[in-house]
C-alpha cells in the first residue's frame, strides 16, 4: 500500500515531463505507445530526456512534435494493408469541424495513400479541408488558406467513391468560392466548350469503334476542363503570391511549369490524335514526378484509368468456336441475351406501361382511398389474355388456330430448348411450359413452335391497356397480358356484360382471346378467371363465394407454391373447403404470421387489397444464368463490364441510384455433369456477396469497379461458373440524389443557369412594376413570373441539357394553359417532363412558397410607389384592420377618384393567381382608365372572390397603407388604434409585419432597415447591437414619442411572446443588450424598464422562475 | 452514426438526444468538480522534493524486482493520477467521459431510461441537481425538452449534432454563470415527466421512482445557457438557482 502510495507521486512528478509530448489524438495505442517510451527511457535513468529538455524553445518544441506526428503516421499508414494511392500527393489539413469528422478523414488518408498534417504549414499541406469557415476567415482568405484550395470533404468522400482523385475545383467551399473572381468560370467555360469540340471532332476521326470509345472521350472532356480550372487558379495564385518571398516562388514556378506543359501535350494530342496517346501520358507523368508533392500531380491518376479503359478493346477475344450463344464468343452476349429473354420483357415491361400510361398510373393512388367504403358492394373485373405468347405469335396464322402450337427460344435439332408457352390444344397433348421442345415433340410430334416476337407483344400489350383503360380508370396491371379492373364506382348494373364488352373488343383488335373474372375482391376475380379459361368469363357473386371455394384445390389461390402445397398435403389439406376447417391460430403458428393469415383469409374468399396500389420496385439487377462459360478472367471480365452496362441502363431507365450492390454467381456443383438444357446451368451452388457504399451511384464505371472487386471475394475457378446476378438496392431517386452530387457537368453549366436565372429576375422585376401601372392586364405574364418560384431545380436540369431539344422549363409554363390542355396532349406532354408536370400542376395549385427575393424586389418597387404618388386624404388605419372588405370596397368607390391613395401592390402576393387580394391594392388611377363594361366585370369578381383570402391572410394584408412621414402624427391622434392594431401578430408572416409600422419613426425605420439588410430570418439578437450603435447618434438629435417607446415595447413583448418557449436563450441575449445600452440612452432605459415586469412574468410563467440579469 | 431507416423522427432524435445527453450530463458532472478531476491537480499541491528522493530509491528497487511488477503498477499508476474523467471526442468537440463504470454506468442508464419517454414526449425536462450535505439543492442544471409528435418528415442526424454540439460548446466556457460548490456535496439526474409512468406497464416504467427533492421555497433564477429549436426536437438548456444570495447582492 506504502509503496503504491509512493509511487502514485512519483509518477506524477514524471507524467509532468511528459505531458508535453502526449498527443493530442487520444486512442488507445497512443497510450501505450507513449507507456513503453515511459519505460524504457526510465531505464536507462541517466539519460531521462525530461531533465535534459531538448526543446529550447516553443518553434523546436514543435518541430519535434511534428515529426513525431508524421513518424507516427507514416507507422499507421504502413501497417494498413491494401493501399490504393487515390490520394498520393494530397496532403490535408482539416480545419474546425467536419462531416466526416476530422478523425475519420484522417483514417481516409491512411487508408489512401495521402497524408493528413495536424498542424496548417504552407509547406506540407496541399488541400484545406472544411465545410464552414467564420467571417473573419472568409474576409481576408489569402491569410488563412495561405492560397491553398479549401475544400469541402465531401471531395475526399467522393474521390473515394470513383476510386480516383476528383478536381477539387467543384467542391471548393462556397463562401471561399463566391468571393473569389467571376474571370475563372467564365474563361473556364468557354474555353472547356472549345476544346469538347475538338476532342470530338478528333475522335471521331480515330476511332471507327464507338462504343469503346465512348467511356474515354466522357474521360477526356472530364478532365479537360478541370485542369484549366486548375490552371486559371494556378495563374491566380502565382499572380497573387509575386509579392511573396522568393523561396515560394521557385515553388510556385515548379507548379505553372508542368502544367504549362500539360497543356502543350493535350493539344498535341488534338493535333495528332492518332498516334498512340498513352505513350504521350508516361512522358507527361514522367515529367511531372519532380514536383511530385504539388497538386498538379493530381491529373495523372485519370490518365492510368484512361489505359485501362483502352485495354478492353484489345482484350476482347475473338474466338473461332461454333457455339454462337455463349459468353465465349459472342462479345455483345448479354445485349443479345437480354434481348432473347421472355422474363426480361415481362420484367421491364411495367417500366415501359408506366411510361405509357403515367397519368392513370398516378390518378389511381388518389382513388384508393374512395374505394374503402365497405357499404358498396365492390365489383373487380380480372382480364388475362389467354395464353399470351402463343397467341400474339400466332394471331395473323389463323390456320394454326386449333393445332398445337408453342413458343420457345431456338427450334434446334436436338430440341434441348424448353417451351415457353403452349396453347390450349398442345396442352390437350400434355405439354407444359418448361419442358424441352424434344420431350414436347414426342408427345406431339406435330407441334409447330415459334420463336419469340417482342414487338408484336409490346405491340398487342400496349392495345390491350389502351382499352382497358378506356372502360375503366382503376387498372392495376399485373403483368403484359393481365390485369385487375375495379368497376366499384362506376356502378355497373351487369358486369357480364361489361366483360363480355371487354373481351370482344380485344379480340376484334388485337386477335387474341382474352378471359375475364368478375369477383367482390381480387382473389375471387382472379379464381374466377381461372374457370373461365380459355376465352370465357365467369362471375362469381358474393353468394356463390362458399360453394365455389369449397371444392378448390389449395394451390389454386395465389401465393400458395409447390412448398407449401406440399407442407399442406402432409395436413392432408387439399381444397380450401379442408383449409378452413383450421383456426386462424393454429395456421399462424404453423406457417407464420402472414403466411397463416393469408391462408385463412384467402380459404374464406377474404381479400382486404385495392385495386391500384403499384409497388416501389426495391431493387433493380439482371441474371444471366444461361449460356454463361468463360475461358480465363478476361472473358468474365468482359461478361462483368456488360452485366454492369446493362444494370447502369436499368437504373437510369427507371430514374434510380443503388447503394448496395449484390454480385450472385452460380457455381457448378463439383460433381455435377453438362447440363441437360443446351448451355443451361444445370445443379448449381448459388452464392452471393454484395457491399454497400455511402453515395448512390447509376454509373457504369462506378459499377464495373465494384463489380470487380465483388467477383475478387469469391475465390472462383471462372470455368466454374455458370450464372452471374448483378443486383441493386437500397435505391434512391436519382433526381434528389443529382443535386447533392457535384457532377462536372451541373458545375460547368451552373455559370450559364446562373445567368439565365438573372434574366428570369430581371424581367420579373419588370412584369411586376408592369403590373402595378396596370392592373386591368395583370395577363398570363405575373402568373409567368410567380410560377418562376416553384423550382430552380427544375431549370438547372433543363439548361444542362441540348438548348433545343428540350421543351422549355417547368417554370417557364403556365399552370392555367397546361390545366386546360385536353388529355392525351397532357399525358404526351408529362412524359416529355418525366411525369414532373403532375407535381407541377399539384404545386401551382397550392399556394406557392414565399421567397424573400421576390418579396424585396416587390418591396422596392412599392415603396417607390409609395414616394410618387400623391395623396390627400390618408384612410386612417384603424379602419382598414377593422373593416370588412365590403366596406372597403364601398369606401373606394365612394371616395371617388382624387381622393383614393390606395397603393398599388401588395409586396406579399405569392399567389399564381392573377387578381390582387383586395380592392384597395388596385391603383385607382389605373382603373378610371379603363373601360366601363371591364371595370365592372373587375368590381364585379373582386369582393366575392377575394373575401374569403382576406379573411383567412390577415398578417399579409394589412400590407401597404400609406402613411409615410405623417404616420407619427395618425398615431398620435388615436394611440388606442395603434395598439389595437399593434395586437395583430407583429412578427408573422414571411416579412414580420412590423416593418410596414415602422416607416414612420425615423428611428425605428432604422431597424427595419438594418433588419431588412441582416436578411429576414435572423434573430432580432443579432440585429441588435448594430441597431443600438446606430441609434445612438439618432438619439442625441431626436425627441422622444411615448408613442415610439410604446411601439418598441410592443414588438419586444411580441418578440418575447414568440421566443419564449422555445428560444429562452435568444430572450436573454436581447435583454442584457437593452439593458446595457439603457446605461447610455434614455429612450432603451424606458423601454426596458417598460418591458422588464412583462419579461419576468412570462419567464415566471414557462419556467417558474425569473430571469437572471447580473 | 448510421440511424435505422424505419424509425420515426421521434425516435431518431430521441436517440441523438440521449446519447448527447449523456455526454452533457457527465460534462456538466466534471464543470462543477464533483470528483477529482484529473491528474494535475495533486501534483501541484504536493510538496516537490519528497518524491524526487523517494522515486529514485524506489525505483532502483523495482529495478532490481521484476520488470512485469513495473508493468503492473504503471497500470494501477494510470488509474490513480488520472482522476475521474477522460478526455474523449464525441461529435468533433473534446468532451469528458467518466472512468468510473459506476459513474459512469449511473449516468449512461438514467437517460438510456429516458429514451422511450422521450419518444412519446413525456418528458418535460431533466434535470442534473447539485445538493449540499443538508439535501438542499443548490443549483439545478435543466434540459428542457418538447419532442414535436406531429412533426412527420425525415430527422437529419448530422444537422441535429451539429445544433447539439454547440449546447457542449457552450457549456465548456459557461463555469463562470455557474456557483461554486461546497466540498461535500452530491448530485442527482431528475427527470419532469408530464404524467406519471405507469408502474408495471413496462420495465422502463418500473426504473423511475418520485424524488423526495426538496423544493425552493424562495422564487428562483434562471441563466440561460443555450438554446436550440429544430423540428422535431426543441432543447434549452438553463441553470437554475435559488435567489437568497444573488438577490442580495443585486
Amino acid at each position: 500500500m506504502d509503496s503504491r502510495l509512493s509511487n502514485s507521486s512519483s509518477s506524477t512528478h514524471h507524467s509532468n515531463s511528459k505531458k508535453r509530448k502526449k498527443n493530442a489524438t487520444a486512442n488507445n495505442t497512443n497510450q501505450k505507445t507513449l507507456g513503453v517510451a515511459w519505460g524504457s527511457k526510465s531505464l536507462s535513468a541517466s539519460s531521462c530526456s525530461s531533465r535534459k529538455s531538448p526543446f529550447s524553445d516553443f518553434s523546436s518544441y514543435m518541430a519535434h512534435k511534428n515529426c513525431k506526428l508524421q513518424n507516427q503516421f507514416d507507422s499507421e499508414a504502413s501497417a494498413s494493408a491494401a493501399r490504393k494511392p487515390i490520394f498520393s500527393g494530397v496532403s490535408i489539413f482539416v480545419d474546425g469541424f467536419t462531416v466526416p469528422s476530422s478523425q475519420e478523414l484522417r483514417g481516409y488518408m491512411l487508408k489512401y495513400d495521402g497524408r493528413f498534417e495536424n498542424y496548417f504549414s504552407r509547406h506540407c499541406v496541399t488541400h484545406i479541408i472544411c465545410s464552414n469557415l467564420p467571417d473573419s476567415k472568409v474576409k481576408n482568405i489569402r491569410a488563412f488558406s495561405a492560397g491553398l484550395p479549401v475544400v469541402k470533404p465531401t471531395w475526399i468522400l467522393d474521390s473515394i467513391a470513383a476510386n480516383r482523385l476528383l478536381s477539387w475545383v467543384p467542391y471548393q467551399l462556397e463562401q471561399v468560392a463566391s468571393n473569389q473572381p467571376k474571370l475563372s468560370a467564365f474563361f473556364t467555360l468557354k474555353s472547356s466548350k472549345m476544346s469538347e469540340d475538338t476532342f470530338t471532332n478528333a475522335l471521331c476521326q480515330v476511332e471507327p469503334d464507338v462504343q469503346d470509345s465512348f467511356p474515354r472521350v466522357g474521360q477526356l472532356k472530364e478532365r479537360h476542363p478541370s485542369e484549366v480550372g486548375e490552371m486559371v487558379e494556378v495563374c491566380r495564385q502565382i499572380s497573387n503570391e509575386s509579392n511573396d518571398i522568393s523561396s515560394k516562388k521557385t515553388d510556385v514556378f515548379m507548379m505553372e511549369e508542368p502544367i504549362g506543359e500539360r497543356v502543350i501535350c493535350d493539344e498535341e494530342k488534338l493535333a495528332e490524335a492518332n498516334s498512340s496517346e498513352t505513350n504521350n501520358e508516361r512522358n507527361t507523368e514522367g515529367e511531372l514526378d519532380p514536383t511530385y508533392q504539388e497538386p498538379s500531380t493530381s491529373f495523372s491518376i485519370p490518365c492510368s484509368d484512361n489505359q485501362n479503359v483502352h485495354q478492353f478493346p484489345s482484350s476482347e477475344a475473338t474466338g473461332s468456336s461454333k457455339q454462337c450463344h455463349s459468353t465465349l464468343t459472342d462479345p455483345n452476349f448479354v445485349e443479345n441475351y437480354f434481348k432473347n429473354s421472355r422474363l426480361h420483357f415481362i420484367g421491364t415491361w411495367r417500366q415501359r406501361y408506366r411510361k405509357r400510361f403515367p397519368t392513370l398510373s398516378t390518378g389511381l393512388n388518389n382513388g384508393i382511398s374512395n374505394s374503402n367504403k365497405s357499404d358498396i358492394k365492390s365489383v373487380i373485373l380480372h382480364v388475362d389474355m389467354d395464353c399470351f405468347f402463343v397467341s400474339v405469335v400466332i394471331r395473323n396464322k389463323p390456320a394454326l388456330f386449333d393445332k398445337p402450337v408453342a413458343v420457345c427460344h431456338s427450334n434446334n435439332s436436338k430440341g434441348t430448348s424448353e417451351i415457353s408457352s403452349a396453347n390450349y390444344p398442345a396442352r390437350s397433348y400434355g405439354i407444359r411450359a418448361g419442358m424441352f421442345v424434344r420431350d414436347a415433340k414426342a408427345l406431339c410430334p406435330h407441334l409447330v413452335t415459334f420463336p419469340y416476337n417482342f414487338e408484336a407483344y409490346e405491340e398487342v400489350a400496349d392495345q390491350f391497356y389502351s382499352i382497358l383503360h378506356r372502360h375503366c380508370n382503376k387498372v392495376q396491371a399485373v403483368s403484359c397480358d393481365e390485369a385487375f379492373l375495379d368497376f366499384t364506382d362506376a356502378m355497373v348494373e351487369d358486369p357480364e356484360l361489361l366483360a363480355s364488352s371487354i373481351r370482344k373488343e380485344i379480340y376484334e383488335t388485337t386477335r387474341c382471346t382474352a378471359s375475364a373474372g368478375i369477383g367482390g375482391n381480387m382473389l375471387m376475380a382472379r379464381i374466377a378467371t381461372r374457370t373461365a379459361k380459355p376465352n370465357g368469363q365467369c362471375y362469381i357473386t358474393p353468394e356463390r363465394v362458399d360453394d365455389h371455394l369449397n371444392q378448390l384445390p389449395v394451390d389454386a389461390l395465389p401465393g400458395i407454391g409447390y412448398v407449401l402445397q406440399e407442407k399442406l398435403k402432409k395436413q392432408s389439406v387439399n381444397t380450401c373447403g379442408q383449409l378452413r376447417m383450421i383456426s386462424k391460430n393454429s395456421l399462424q403458428k404453423e406457417y407464420g404470421m402472414k403466411t397463416g393469415e393469408m391462408l385463412w383469409n384467402y380459404s374464406r374468399g377474404i381479400d382486404y387489397r385495392s385495386v391500384g396500389i403499384i409497388q416501389e420496385c426495391k431493387s433493380i439487377g439482371a441474371d444471366v444464368n444461361w449460356g454463361v462459360r468463360f475461358r480465363d478472367m478476361k472473358d468474365c471480365e468482359h461478361f462483368l463490364i456488360n452485366l454492369c452496362k446493362e444494370v447502369s441502363l436499368r437504373l437510369q431507365c427507371c430514374g434510380v441510384q443503388g447503394r448496395t450492390f449484390t454480385l450472385k454467381i452460380k457455381k457448378r456443383r463439383k460433381d455435377a455433369d453438362e447440363p441437360a438444357k443446351f448451355m443451361g446451368c444445370g445443379d448449381c451452388e448459388n452464392l452471393s456477396h454484395s457491399v454497400t457504399i455511402p453515395l448512390a451511384t447509376e454509373n457504369v464505371e462506378i459499377l464495373q469497379r465494384i463489380v470487380k472487386q465483388l467477383l475478387g471475394c469469391f475465390y472462383i475457378d471462372v470455368k466454374e461458373i455458370r450464372g452471374i446476378g448483378l443486383h441493386v438496392s437500397r435505391l434512391e431517386n436519382a433526381d434528389t440524389s443529382k443535386q447533392e452530387k457535384y457532377t462536372l457537368k451541373s458545375w460547368l453549366t451552373s455559370g450559364s443557369a446562373s445567368v439565365e436565372k438573372q434574366k428570369y429576375h430581371m424581367g420579373h422585376n419588370k412584369h411586376n412594376s408592369d403590373c402595378a401601372n396596370c392592373a386591368s392586364s395583370h395577363g398570363c405574364i405575373h402568373s409567368q413570373g410567380s410560377s418562376f418560384q416553384i423550382d430552380n431545380k427544375i431549370l438547372n436540369i433543363h439548361v444542362s441539357g441540348d438548348p433545343i431539344s428540350t421543351p422549355p422549363p417547368l417554370c417557364q409554363l403556365d399552370v392555367e394553359v397546361i390545366r386546360n390542355l385536353p388529355s392525351e396532349v397532357f399525358s404526351e406532354l408529362n412524359e416529355i417532363y418525366g411525369g414532373k408536370l403532375i407535381d407541377f400542376i399539384a404545386k401551382g395549385k397550392g399556394k406557392c412558397e414565399s421567397s424573400s427575393s421576390l418579396g424585396n424586389s416587390l418591396e422596392d418597387d412599392a415603396t417607390c410607389k409609395e414616394e410618387d404618388l400623391p395623396y390627400s386624404d390618408p384612410i386612417p388605419l384603424n379602419q382598414i384592420f377593422s373593416e370588412n372588405k365590403a366596406m372597403q370596397h364601398e369606401r373606394v368607390l365612394g371616395s371617388g377618384h382624387g381622393s383614393c391613395s390606395q397603393v398599388t401592390h401588395n409586396s406579399n402576393i405569392e399567389r399564381d393567381d392573377l387578381l390582387p387580394s383586395s380592392l384597395s391594392q388596385i391603383d385607382a388611377s389605373v382603373l378610371q382608365q379603363i373601360p366601363e363594361d371591364l371595370k365592372a366585370v373587375i368590381l364585379e369578381h373582386l369582393p366575392a372572390h377575394r373575401a374569403q383570402d382576406f379573411c383567412s391572410t390577415p398578417a399579409i394584408c394589412p400590407g401597404r397603407i400609406n402613411q409615410d412621414s405623417v404616420g407619427v402624427d395618425t398615431s398620435k391622434n388615436c394611440p388606442g388604434t395603434v395598439n389595437h392594431a399593434l395586437n395583430d401578430s407583429l412578427w408573422a408572416g414571411n416579412l414580420p409585419s412590423w416593418m410596414d409600422k415602422f416607416k414612420d419613426s425615423s428611428c425605428l425605420r432604422k431597424l427595419g432597415e438594418i433588419y431588412h439588410r441582416s436578411g429576414f430570418n435572423s434573430q432580432l439578437s443579432s440585429v441588435l447591437p448594430q441597431f443600438l450603435s446606430e441609434f445612438h447618434h439618432l438619439d442625441l438629435t431626436q425627441e422622444i414619442y411615448d408613442e415610439t417607446v410604446n411601439i418598441m415595447c410592443e414588438l419586444l413583448k411580441q418578440y418575447v411572446k414568440v421566443k419564449i418557449e422555445r428560444d429562452i436563450e435568444e430572450i436573454y441575449i436581447c435583454f442584457r443588450l437593452l439593458k446595457r445600452f439603457a446605461v447610455k440612452s434614455q429612450f432603451f432605459s424606458r423601454v426596458y424598464n417598460d418591458i422588464f415586469p412583462f419579461l419576468q412574468a412570462a419567464v415566471d410563467d414557462n419556467y417558474g422562475g425569473s430571469l437572471f440579469m447580473p | 452514426m448510421q440511424r435505422k431507416e424505419n424509425e420515426t423522427p421521434q425516435g431518431q432524435a430521441a436517440s441523438v438526444l440521449v446519447e448527447f445527453l449523456e455526454v452533457a450530463i457527465t460534462a456538466v458532472v466534471f464543470l462543477k468538480g464533483v470528483y477529482p478531476s484529473g491528474f494535475l491537480l495533486p501534483s501541484l499541491d504536493s510538496p516537490s522534493s519528497m518524491p524526487f528522493l523517494f522515486f529514485f530509491f524506489f525505483f532502483f528497487l523495482l529495478l532490481l524486482l521484476l520488470l512485469l511488477l513495473l508493468l503492473l503498477l504503471l497500470l494501477l499508476l494510470f488509474d490513480v493520477g488520472k482522476g475521474a474523467f477522460e478526455r474523449r471526442r464525441y461529435m468533433n468537440v473534446v468532451v469528458q467521459r467518466a472512468r468510473h463504470p459506476q459513474l459512469r454506468y449511473y449516468i449512461h442508464a438514467t437517460v438510456s431510461g429516458l429514451l422511450p419517454f422521450l419518444q412519446k414526449g413525456m418528458v418535460d425536462r431533466v434535470a442534473v441537481v447539485f445538493f449540499n450535505t443538508d439535501n438542499v439543492p443548490l443549483e439545478k442544471f435543466i434540459f428542457k425538452l418538447t419532442v414535436n409528435q406531429s412533426y412527420g418528415s425525415s430527422v437529419e442526424g448530422v444537422d441535429l449534432q451539429i445544433s447539439l454540439r454547440s449546447f457542449l460548446a457552450k457549456l465548456s466556457v459557461s463555469e463562470s454563470l455557474t456557483k461554486k460548490l461546497p466540498p461535500d456535496c452530491r448530485w442527482e439526474i431528475t427527470g419532469n415527466f408530464q404524467l406519471l409512468p405507469e408502474t408495471g406497464t413496462s420495465k422502463e416504467a418500473n426504473f423511475w421512482i418520485p424524488t423526495d427533492t426538496k423544493q425552493w421555497e424562495q422564487p428562483l433564477f434562471i441563466t440561460p445557457i443555450r438554446s436550440m429549436s429544430s423540428d422535431p426536437l426543441c432543447l434549452q438548456f438553463y441553470i437554475e438557482h435559488p435567489s437568497l444570495s444573488e438577490s442580495s447582492v443585486l
